[in-house]
């Protein structure tokens, strides 16, 4: 017993630990730090009722305490699908440092300020004609190199692009031929997209006229949930199947063919997340309860690639974030919990 | 925490690293970041060992939570749901959704709005094609193509869980009918010739009419033969392929013989590899949207002009034959890569012809043919030429007027194209073509006989006097086409010219059982397994092309030639329109107003001859009468007549010698309707035999599969069995290259097939010669011959090896570049397995994406090059370059997991680089600057270069 309590010793001094009293799903890191080291974190219930809930804590990693703030707590229709904090410090949009943008998506996309003690809800994005029907938003990535642009996916098939500043809507792309349940920028004006017809696609703001197919699931029409673009080698992205319990890893310069498909996961993958700080390092979590941490080989075994590292939560893992700022921290939400872990 | 991990990290990692590979590997490696993750939440990945591994927690959690999706899926496949759950007012309509249209101009203006300014139907992605009366729902999903005809769209059956190839006709009376002659065309083929398929004719699956708009319903084929010679680098391909396609094109050409059908537009284009992985190398005969029955010769600008027969060139009567001419040239390219009478104009064609052939046509043509005055002068006299004959002593009073008389007639210079054999003849050419690099001496040897088989072959088929011309029949027990050793010039087996005649006679089509073939006593049910034995090898399918029996009934033969030629010819005329010609003669038919007919005959030595002798010595060495019950038609006794035989000839009793369905087919004005439903009914009683018979012999001889195979020389038998994986593996790659074309200077070759399509189809509906250029692919031609290979690479780069040709190294081809400027390094992976790249930390991408990826590509394609268009839409078009999963571009060589490598046998693939391929061809490398110089080379072994601008 005297390991296991040197393991839960050594666990509460490596990881954190957040109870709300509803399931969470969606989940942000800020990216800037508030006054006196405090990192913002935040987080979206799903509950199936109209009124949901975003809370944002606030992390000190110093202390490892999760603290809410039942002030800066908002509600939000339906349950968010992401949350985004500003990818780079605001200063320039912003007159307090200690202000924070935060981006939700769900109907329609929203924009929040997030200040020192409330929360304010900056703008609402809305590009349906009709106000009978609404297509939701399934995901949306901001870009860091250009942080006007936010790209929304929705089920409608498109993609859009918007200028945040202006509120306007750049472009919208059919970017494929069923739902797109995910969205991510490689560069200002570059970003991929997966959807339900299998696909990733690869589109360039500049030429709008082609996509290119990156990848297809190797059954047809079995849709691809979730993508992440290496952030430190964009030549790299992960994406995730329905009901698949494989990462794919993809290179972009040699399409169709996954550069390897990590398979050590015992349920289906839920989420994705490439380390901030290593090209070659991404984090997996599903249902199989387990956050498995890779580091991808140069040349793969015959059996396969194992994972580094294991962390098991005690229930299936709904969302991963990396942290960027604190690339040390890794954050996990699982039924009703939101857990900070230190890798 | 169920179970204590260890607390020692080091010690776990250590253990960790030694099982798992990729850890072992990493170590190794320069780890740029050297970021490691510290294992102080995280424990080290124990493999599961047996059924405890399998974790049960997660399990058992999952029953607590009730069986529900994850979250994840509840928020992006189920939203919809979700978010109803939350909010039953939520509504979400699919039928909102912005359009992609495939169609351009995508406005409506014509029917209703259905319609764009061109009568195409608009179409977007994800339309439903209805066949109202069947309940049928084609889901449109891509463009494939698209010509005057109309478009082709790939299209998602839901009923059978397939995509199929869409015919969609544009919205105007010409085009419509001329489609629907496709149909029946097609659908007799399908139907009552090959049943079973196996004759290697596309199938036509449904047609329907959907907002005003035929919609012919196909299955769906892959690349077509010129693609695969482009992507070969226009080298040709090896011969054992070239004799896989000629067995499998010849087979279909017999069919279409049996059913009195020309194709009139036989190409590269036209014949499709098919997707299917099951019949691997497997081609099929497309568009018969230009085809016509034998009987009903109405266009005389007919085929595509490199394969356009002599006969039709000089406006002579036309039969099957000249679908054997375009045969003989698509298998002179399929050998060397390059058309074999690339003729600029019709005069160069003709120049060409006589120069490689060396001959012209023979007198009797040329003296009937409607254009003789435009390309030939006459250098005998007045007597000579009524003398007839004018060939017998071996000089023809016809010479083929030179460039400059030419010049003086027409007033206008012919266009002459360049020379790619300078100026050599048939077995020249043949003989002088490149042999593949490294080829082992004996290896040589053996190819240069089956070269001279070759020649031989090509000598048949490509033969001035349509009536010398082999049928498929013949051409089909050539040892070029058997594989048997070729040791002296082939003596085909003697064959009467199909005989057209339809039938007026009605058949009750409800007792397929109690046709005539029954009545005559004949056994449907022919053991094939006996058959070969009882015959030579060279006569071992004697009973195969139910055509070889037509010529076997007794006297009929010899009349029916005459009547054939008088039918099929009498319909012969002006392009422009030929109802003038067709007259309600008498029964006999024998047009003789008509310039073919008898005239022809007693000119035609050669099919004269043919058709006398037919009856007595056709199939003298026929022993097998005796397992058929010997038709009770006083035909011939050593007459074989096998069951699948058509019943216009056999069938005394309905074949009178007057022939009442001649007069029918003149009677007629050519009206469309019915000339397809004498067609029917000419199929339908032709059918009354055993169409499972027919297929018997059928397959087992073509499809090389059944019990008669085995007298095939072992040599035959490997080669078809290890080619067709081979061409399937290959065919991939290439298949992805096609698709990955368009970014760059391929736009050029892609727009002149396309209007290769174009001009032909026009061909077909509007019989406009002005209105019709087949010369689709000149500008290609003459961009490659003119030019340095370089200004070749792009198309080259997406080329692959197909069997005989040489390996070639990526590297040293994509040096050529594309006049582009910033140089790209491709990285191959290593050979074995799936392999991520070693750089990733080192050298990581430039922020500008441009090296990363490879957007910007054109549209995929089945049928035919599409190049895309805008389209006024709000919405941005996403035409998408696709790489569909199972066709990986990876050679074999680097990508063994997954790639099946070839056979041995067809070792000469070599390296292909597919990827270089997708690097040349991006366009937004033209756009973008600066140039990506920021991708440092790799440590691979292989690298290739290539250059975008």
């Amino acid at each position: 017993m005297d390991n296991t309590s040197q393991e839960s010793q050594l666990q509460s001094e490596n990881s954190s630990t957040y109870e709300s009293t509803y399931p969470l799903y969606a989940m942000a890191i800020s990216s800037s730090s508030t006054s006196s080291n405090l990192q913002r974190i935040a987080v979206g219930s799903f509950i199936e009722e109209y009124t949901n809930r975003v809370d944002i804590l606030s992390f000190n990693a110093e202390t490892l305490t999760l603290r809410p703030n039942p002030s800066l707590s908002f509600d939000h229709p339906y349950p968010p699908t992401k949350l985004m904090f500003h990818p780079s410090t605001p200063s320039s949009l912003l007159r307090h440092s200690a202000v924070d943008l935060l981006a939700t998506s769900g109907d329609y996309l929203r924009l929040w300020e997030v200040r020192e003690s409330s929360v304010e809800a900056l703008s609402l994005f809305n590009n349906s004609k009709t106000s009978e029907f609404c297509a939701p938003l399934t995901s949306f990535d901001w870009n860091d190199i250009d942080p006007k642009r936010i790209g929304t996916s929705s089920i409608d098939t498109t993609c859009t692009i918007w200028d945040i500043e202006k509120g306007v809507v750049e472009t919208q792309l059919i970017a494929h031929d069923k739902e797109v349940y995910d969205i991510a920028w490689g560069e200002a004006r570059v970003f991929s997209s997966v959807s339900a017809d299998g696909s990733v696609r690869i589109f360039d703001l500049r030429d709008k006229e082609h996509s290119t197919i990156i990848y297809e699931s190797p059954q047809p029409d079995t849709p691809l949930l979730r993508l992440a673009w290496n952030k430190q080698d964009l030549r790299y992205m992960a994406t995730i199947l329905m009901d698949s319990n494989k990462v794919v890893i993809l290179d972009i310069r040699s399409p169709t063919m996954p550069v390897a498909e990590l398979e050590r996961h015992r349920g289906s993958v839920s989420a994705i997340a490439w380390a901030p700080q290593s090209s070659r390092h991404i984090c997996s979590a599903g249902d199989d309860a387990q956050a498995l941490i890779w580091e991808l080989p140069t040349v793969a075994g015959p059996n396969g690639i194992d994972p580094m590292s294991v962390y098991s939560a005690g229930c299936e893992i709904n969302q991963l974030q990396w942290s960027a700022t604190q690339p040390d921290w890794i954050a996990i939400a699982f039924a009703n919990k939101m857990q900070l872990l230190r890798v | 925490m169920d179970e204590a991990r260890p607390r020692n990290n080091e010690t776990a990692a250590a253990s960790s690293s030694s099982s798992s590979p990729s850890s072992a590997s990493a170590s190794r490696l320069p780890v740029s970041s050297g970021w490691r993750p510290s294992r102080v939440v995280f424990g080290p990945y124990v493999p599961p060992q047996g059924e405890e591994a399998t974790a049960q927690r997660p399990q058992r959690l999952r029953v607590a939570v009730a069986v529900r999706k994850p979250l994840v899926a509840r928020l992006t496949k189920e939203i919809v749901e979700t978010y109803q759950i939350c909010n039953p007012k939520f509504k979400y309509s699919e039928d909102l959704n912005p359009k992609r249209f495939l169609t351009t101009p995508s406005v409506g203006v014509l029917n209703d709005g259905y319609d764009n300014v061109n009568s195409d139907l608009i179409l977007t992605v994800n339309l439903v094609l209805v066949h109202a009366e069947k309940n049928k729902r084609y889901i449109v999903k891509d463009l494939l193509g698209h010509g005057t005809f109309g478009q082709v769209a790939k299209c998602w059956d839901s009923d059978t869980n397939s995509f199929v190839a869409v015919k969609i006709i544009k919205n105007q009376p010409a085009y419509y009918q001329q489609a629907l002659v496709e149909v029946t065309i097609l659908t007799t083929l399908n139907k009552k010739y090959d049943p079973e398929d196996k004759h290697h004719i596309v199938r036509i699956y449904d047609y329907f009419v959907y907002q005003r708009h035929l919609c012919i319903c196909f299955e769906l084929l892959d690349t077509n033969l010129y693609e695969l010679i482009k992507m070969n680098h226009f080298r040709g391909l090896s011969l054992s392929i070239v004799q896989l396609f000629s067995k499998q094109i010849l087979c279909g050409l017999a069919l279409l013989k049996d059913a009195g059908i020309i194709h009139c537009d036989l190409k590269p284009e036209n014949i499709l590899l098919c997707t299917s992985t099951v019949k691997p190398a497997e081609i099929k005969i497309i568009d018969f949207g230009s085809a016509c029955m034998e009987n009903r010769t109405v266009y005389s600008y007919i085929q595509s002009r490199y394969y356009r027969s002599p006969e039709v060139l000089l406006g002579y009567q036309y039969t099957t034959a000249i679908d054997m001419w375009s045969f003989g040239c698509i298998v002179a390219e399929l050998f060397l890569g390059l058309p074999l009478f690339p003729g600029a104009s019709e005069f160069d064609l003709l120049r060409r012809m006589i120069e490689i052939l060396g001959g012209q046509p023979p007198d009797y043509l040329l003296r009937e043919a409607k254009n003789t005055s435009k390309f030939f002068k006459c250098i005998g006299s007045l007597q000579s030429i009524e003398l007839s004959e004018g060939s017998k002593n071996g000089r023809s009073v016809y010479q083929a007027l030179t460039e400059e008389e030419y010049e003086a007639r027409e007033m206008k210079k012919p266009s002459v194209g360049k020379e790619y054999f300078n100026h050599m003849n048939l077995e020249a050419i043949v003989t002088n073509y490149p042999y593949r690099k490294n080829l082992p001496k004996e290896d040589i040897i053996r190819e240069s006989q089956i070269r001279l088989a070759l020649i031989d072959f090509l000598r048949g088929l490509v033969e001035f006097d349509p009536a010398k011309r082999w049928s498929p029949f013949q051409a089909s027990k050539h040892p070029f086409v058997t594989g048997e050793p070729f040791t002296q010039p082939y003596q085909p087996p003697p064959e009467t010219p199909r005989v057209p005649v339809v039938q007026t006679v009605k058949v009750d089509n409800n007792h397929p059982g109690g046709g005539h073939w029954f009545a005559a006593g004949l056994s449907p049910n022919v053991p094939g397994k006996s058959r070969p034995s009882l015959y030579s090898a060279h006569f071992q399918m004697m009973q195969y092309p139910p055509s070889n029996s037509y010529g076997s009934v007794g006297s009929h033969g010899s009349y029916n030639e005459s009547i054939g030629l008088g039918s099929s010819y009498g319909s012969y005329g002006d392009n422009s329109n030929m109802f003038p010609y067709y007259s309600p003669v008498g029964p006999s038919g024998m047009n003789m107003h008509n310039q073919g007919g008898m005239a022809m005959l007693g000119n035609s030595p050669d099919a004269r001859r043919r058709v006398k002798y037919q009856p007595g010595s056709g199939l003298g060495i026929s022993p097998s009468t005796g397992n058929f019950t010997p038709l009770p038609l006083g035909a011939s006794p050593s007459q074989f007549t096998p069951p699948s035989s058509y019943g216009q000839v056999g069938s005394p009793g309905h074949y009178g010698p007057t022939s009442p369905a001649r007069g029918t087919t003149h009677g007629s004005p050519l009206g469309k309707t019915p000339a397809v439903s004498q067609f029917n009914r000419r199929k339908n009683w032709g059918y009354s035999g055993s169409p499972q018979t027919q297929e018997t012999g059928f397959s087992s001889h073509w499809q090389g599969q059944g019990p008669d195979n085995s007298n095939l020389p072992e040599g035959t038998s490997q080669a078809l069995g290890s080619t067709p994986s081979y061409v399937q593996s290959n065919m991939n790659p290439g298949h992805w290259k096609q698709r990955g074309s368009g970014g760059l200077s391929s736009n050029l070759a892609m727009q002149s097939t396309d209007l290769a399509h174009e001009n032909a189809d026009s061909g077909l509906s509007l019989p406009d010669p002005g209105d019709w250029d087949p010369n689709y692919s000149d500008e290609l031609l003459l961009q490659e011959d003119g030019s340095d290979e370089g200004s070749l690479t792009n198309e080259f780069s997406r080329s692959m090896n197909l069997g005989s040709t040489e390996p070639w190294v990526g590297s040293g081809r994509l040096n050529h570049g594309t006049s582009t400027s910033s140089p790209m390094i491709i990285q191959r992976l290593p050979a074995s397995g799936q392999a991520f790249s070693g750089e990733m930390g080192s050298s990581p991408m430039h922020h500008d994406l441009q090296a990363g990826f490879v957007p910007s590509m054109s549209k995929p394609f089945h049928y035919m090059p599409h190049v895309l268009q805008n389209s006024p839409s709000r919405f941005g078009h996403q035409p998408v370059q696709r790489f569909p999963h199972g066709r990986p571009p990876q050679s074999g060589d680097w990508n063994q997991l997954k790639v099946a490598p070839p056979p041995p046998s067809f070792g000469s693939v070599g390296q292909r680089s597919p990827r270089n391929t997708s690097f040349s061809n991006m366009t937004w490398g033209r756009r973008m600057n600066p140039p990506v110089s920021s991708m440092p080379p790799t440590s691979r072994a292989r690298k290739d270069y290539a250059r975008i601008d």
